[in-house]
């Protein structure tokens, strides 16, 4: 017996292809490219070539869609967002607490002058409070092995349809003034009618005539599909909603007093692109644990000091901060942070920043990626330039 | 789950064992003379019995139940609606003409005015189904794609059932066709259920309207003067055709015969089975096609029979390395693949043709008497 | 009630733009399209394989544009498209275990899931499964249940679901909803979406008898007064550049067996014209109308199939 054994000294080869590893042992699979041994001299790469700060291939198309006021389809490396803006009518007879609220909104309207930023202010309620603007995304396109079509959206889907709502509102990027259509009542009594008709605000203000009132809104319906999910769904799905806003078109539109309706034109010359205010631009990032179970075993938060010199002690990266992460790498992050950031006149404004997940990134970690993310808008800018 | 996803087109999947299925083919695909298991011609219909207005709540009802137990009831309630124009319309002509239609009150319009196919609601109701599964929604889409579809230019019915519902460019009748069967379904319902709602449809009276032209419609509250839905006039000289509904008929294919009506156990072995809808001409004796569809036939999720060949459990047989696709004649294999043109050709004349199975069909519910 | 789970417009409900140019009748917008291709031309069709890596087998389908929608593109003048072009996405993801409380099937049991996205259409659309989108999948479903060797995966499931980015138009967008109200588009869009699963099931690596495809014909007539016109049967039809449909037939087709899978006609076939010397009656034509479009998309899926397999070798 034994010696057959030590003739046949067949031991099974161990080698595994690297896919097959990939899946087996994800983590350290991703952990060895991360930190090749010191000898080498390989880079540290991710396992899909990329470096640590990198971003995927990203592209942007605008305008394809035939029913939709504005469209676009961004694709960022393999995870594609469709996305359709819709917009309809609100009739202000239509809102419940229209006539009680009027009042006070004319008011507000009347304090336009005040400033820039109380303007906006107004701007966000309006749009706040009207549900002027709906985002929804959907997951249930069959873009993931794991999530059944037909069943209602996911937790997931719900978490970033939200976002998405919040950070519009929050950013203030659709003027409520684009949204509103005005009527400016004939002025019966007055002689000078025809001079007020013609819209001069002023005009009519001055000749006692009526105000001009707010007769309906614009409600954009901003339907998000996520084609194809390949992990960053966030940054794929804001940046296709950003380029259907800038696509977006209203048609001219006034209050028709013969039929008690809105009436619209046609006619692409009388439409007008929506203003929006700057271009936030979000990124994305993970952060990569070298110690798969560092969040189970630490019992007490440690502090940085501690994390740093732990880092220090044993020579090698213990964290990676993984940019624009693709879906084999957000299986294996627990900590994520989100940067949404503009760029005034060459200054770089922090719109939103969210960590969540851990307590691995400190806040130089976080000024670095900043810095990442302004680079990022500068890239992203280019490319919903050109589309 | 799966079994109600599996058992959404066609009925459920039959129970019958491989052998059981083979031997039933067999009989089925004998050429020229198919042996049905109840015994009954190709194109014979199951014995049904049938009665009218049994639902005193109802502007129409029918209850039919076949021999085996099976029954349905359907109701039709109709009910007066305002006309909504330019609601999902980007046409504002509609909404000129709309005003038009108010300015001009009492005037005749010479416009014909067209129904809507929206007017006509179907439900149907399967024990052991919800009614968003599959079965239901597809049954009542087919039955209700025929209904509105079939237009008739006899001049008592001119636009079809639709146009039947107009009451003047204001307002128009809308009808609740609800379908109820009261048995789990032992074989495909669809042509129980077509041809309950036929009968219901032709009992169902509408309210006489004393209002004229473009006025609010107020209606006779005279129940014996009231109209049917399906005008019975008869006209001074000519052949009396009334119009009627259409009628949905259920055809299979077994190998190269044709089967009318087939029940359970025949669905499940058939290689095609098509919905035919038809309907009388009006202008001749003829009939006209106004739908098919094609149903999934259960016979492909069947269990495949194992050839003695491949029997391991046999004595003296091997099993074999790589199993054969091949067909062994006395063994079952699903069905794979479609139906040939021919076939369909066939199977639609057999339904239309002179004498043919359709004419049968229609004379059999023109005998049930209707009050 | 409203849905909780979604982001849910103004309470009061909000109403579709309506615009004002059709009371003029007179500017260029208001013209009727026209069909610019022969009768038996079919529109070309772009079939693109393996665009979505994590499912098993993926698809993305595009109709050109009509002649009317591509110069309203190169040159636009009015906001309303007239007509539009289908474009759908297809993944299919298995075969994969049933799950555990599933009945035990001996073949591969196949689930269709058909949904428009919001902004498909002319007329926004739900978030949730009506019916017509339920009556699509089971079409599907029996279309490509044909064509599948199913019993080769026992207790398996495939999942097949399809996105409708883009629908067809059931009428030209001026005329009224009552006019020809049967929904043509949908025939356009189960063929498309036939074509597209065949080719996403063939990307996913799954036995099929044949490549199955689908194909629409109708029986249309563009004169205005329809009650004298002479119908005429064309391939491939976009209802918005006719007049009236009578009737329409659209089949799942499987060209090396010459068998279909899935036949849906609707529609009043009985007043057609034939070619003289054609004996078939109206509805055969009209059948094998479509098993020609079929074979014109067969082409296509077959170029498709062709660069999917050429890639998962490369791949190997």
């Amino acid at each position: 017996m034994a010696s057959t054994a030590a003739s046949a000294p067949a031991v099974p080869s161990l080698n595994l292809p690297p896919s097959q590893f990939a899946r087996l042992q994800p983590h350290a699979y991703l952990l060895a490219h991360l930190s090749p041994p010191s000898a080498s001299t390989q880079p540290s790469v991710r396992a899909n070539g990329r470096a640590a700060s990198q971003f995927r291939v990203t592209s942007a198309n605008a305008g394809s869609l035939t029913h939709t006021n504005g469209s676009a389809v961004v694709r960022i490396g393999d995870t594609a967002a469709v996305c359709g803006v819709r917009a309809e009518l609100l009739h202000t007879a239509d809102i419940a607490s229209w006539s009680v609220s009027n009042a006070s909104d004319e008011e507000a309207d009347s304090a336009t002058q005040k400033g820039a930023s109380q303007n906006a202010d107004d701007d966000r309620n309006q749009v706040q409070d009207l549900h002027l603007l709906v985002p929804n995304l959907s997951l249930s396109t069959g873009c993931a092995p794991g999530l059944t079509p037909g069943a209602p959206p996911s937790t997931l889907a719900q978490s970033l349809s939200h976002e998405i709502l919040s950070l519009l509102h929050t950013t203030n990027l659709v003027k409520a003034d684009d949204l509103r259509i005005w009527y400016q009542p004939p002025n019966l009594e007055s002689e000078e009618f025809r001079n007020a008709a013609e819209g001069m605000e002023v005009d009519s203000e001055q000749n006692g005539g009526p105000e001009p009132e707010i007769k309906a809104f614009w409600v954009l319906y901003i339907d998000i599909m996520i084609i194809s999910w390949a992990g960053n769904a966030f940054d794929a799905a804001w940046s296709s909603v950003l380029a259907a806003l800038r696509d977006t078109k209203l048609p001219k539109a006034w209050w028709d007093a013969d039929n008690e309706t809105i009436l619209c034109s046609d006619d692409i010359a009388d439409a007008r692109k929506l203003s929006l205010r700057g271009l936030p631009i979000s990124s994305s990032f993970c952060s990569f644990e070298a110690d798969a179970a560092a969040g189970w075993r630490a019992v007490v938060i440690p502090s940085p000091e501690e994390l740093k010199s732990q880092g220090q002690k044993e020579g090698s990266q213990q964290r990676w901060i993984l940019a624009d992460p693709d879906g084999y790498e957000e299986g294996l992050c627990e900590e994520r942070a989100l940067i949404v950031v503009d760029n005034e006149d060459g200054k770089t404004v922090i719109l939103k920043m969210d960590k969540l997940g851990g307590w691995g990134m400190d806040s130089d970690d976080l000024r670095q990626l900043v810095d990442v993310s302004a680079e990022r808008w500068q890239e992203m800018k280019q490319i919903l330039d050109q589309c | 789950m799966s079994n109600q996803r599996q058992a959404s087109s066609a009925s459920q999947v039959p129970h019958l064992s491989p052998a059981e299925l083979s031997y039933l083919y067999t009989s089925l695909s004998l050429p020229k003379n198919p042996i049905r298991p109840d015994g009954r011609s190709p194109t014979q219909f199951r014995p049904l019995s049938a009665e009218t207005t049994i639902l005193p709540g109802t502007n129409g009802s029918a209850r039919i139940g076949f021999a085996d137990g099976t029954q349905a009831i359907v109701g039709v309630k109709a009910e007066v609606e305002k006309t909504v124009l330019a609601a999902d319309t980007l046409d504002s002509r509609s909404l000129a003409q709309h005003g038009d239609a108010l300015n001009r009150e009492g005037e005749e319009g010479s416009a014909a005015v067209s129904g809507q196919g929206e007017w006509v609601q179907m439900s149907i109701e399967i024990p052991g189904y919800r009614d968003d599964d599959a079965l239901p929604i597809f049954l009542g889409e087919m039955m209700r794609e025929s209904l509105v579809g079939s237009v008739e230019n006899k001049e008592e019915m001119a636009g079809g059932l639709k146009a039947r519902l107009v009451i003047n460019k204001r307002w128009h009748w809308r009808l609740y066709i609800d379908v109820l069967l009261l048995s789990q379904p032992l074989s495909y319902p669809l042509p129980l259920l077509s041809l309950t709602t036929h009968l219901a449809l032709l009992s169902t009276k509408l309210p006489k309207l004393k209002s004229t032209g473009e006025e609010d419609p107020f209606f006779d509250d005279d129940w014996a003067a009231a109209e049917y839905l399906y005008p019975r006039s008869k006209p001074s000289s000519g052949p009396f055709h009334p119009v009627r509904p259409p009628v949905t008929i259920l055809v299979v294919s077994v190998g190269e015969n044709i089967i009318f009506d087939p029940n359970r156990e025949e669905i499940s072995v058939a290689d095609a089975v098509l919905a035919i809808s038809i309907t009388r001409s009006h202008d001749s004796d003829a009939l006209k096609l106004l739908s098919i569809r094609s149903i999934d036939p259960p016979s492909r999720l069947t269990q495949s029979g194992i050839p003695n060949s491949e029997n391991v459990n046999m004595i003296g047989s091997t099993p074999a390395e790589n199993p054969s696709q091949e067909e062994v004649s006395g063994v079952w294999r699903p069905r794979r693949g479609g139906v040939k043109r021919s076939v369909v050709a066939r199977m639609i004349k057999t339904v239309l043709g002179k004498g043919g199975v359709g004419e049968e069909v229609l004379e059999g519910l023109e005998g049930v008497e209707v009050h | 009630m409203a849905d909780r789970r979604r982001i849910n417009g103004p309470p009061g409900g909000t109403r579709p733009p309506v615009y004002a140019s059709l009371q003029e009748s007179t500017t260029g917008a208001a013209q009727r399209a026209q069909r610019q291709r022969q009768p038996a031309e079919l529109r070309k069709i772009f079939l693109q394989t393996g665009m979505i890596p994590t499912a098993s087998g993926s698809s993305y389908l595009e109709f050109e544009p009509s002649a009317s929608l591509a110069a309203a593109r190169a040159n636009p003048k009015s906001l309303i498209p007239p007509s539009s072009a289908l474009k759908v996405a297809c993944t299919v993801h298995g075969p994969k275990p049933l799950p555990r409380s599933a009945a035990f099937s001996p073949n591969l049991v196949l689930t269709t899931h058909v949904k428009y996205a919001p902004f498909a259409a002319r007329k926004r659309r739900g978030h949730i499964r009506d019916a017509s989108e339920r009556d699509l999948g089971v079409h599907l479903e029996t279309a490509l249940r044909g064509a599948i060797i199913a019993e080769r995966w026992p207790k398996s499931g495939l999942e097949i679901t399809l996105t409708i980015i883009e629908a067809e138009d059931d009428r030209w967008w001026g005329d009224a909803p009552d006019s020809h109200d049967a929904s043509w588009g949908l025939m356009n869009v189960l063929a498309g979406c036939i074509t597209a699963a065949s080719a996403a099931i063939a990307d996913a690596h799954i036995d099929c008898l044949d490549l199955v495809s689908g194909g629409v014909a109708a029986l249309v007539s563009d004169e205005s007064n329809s009650a004298s016109s002479i119908p005429r049967l064309m391939l491939d039809v976009d209802p918005a550049e006719h007049r009236s449909i009578l009737s329409a037939c659209v089949v799942a087709y499987m060209p090396a067996r010459d068998e279909i899978t899935e036949i849906w006609l609707k529609g009043d076939s009985s007043r057609a014209a034939l070619e003289k010397g054609d004996d078939r009656s109206s509805h055969e034509a009209l059948i094998d109308g479509a098993v020609d479009a079929a074979r014109g998309a067969n082409t296509v899926l077959s170029e498709a199939v062709r660069e999917s397999i050429t890639r998962s070798i490369a791949q190997a």
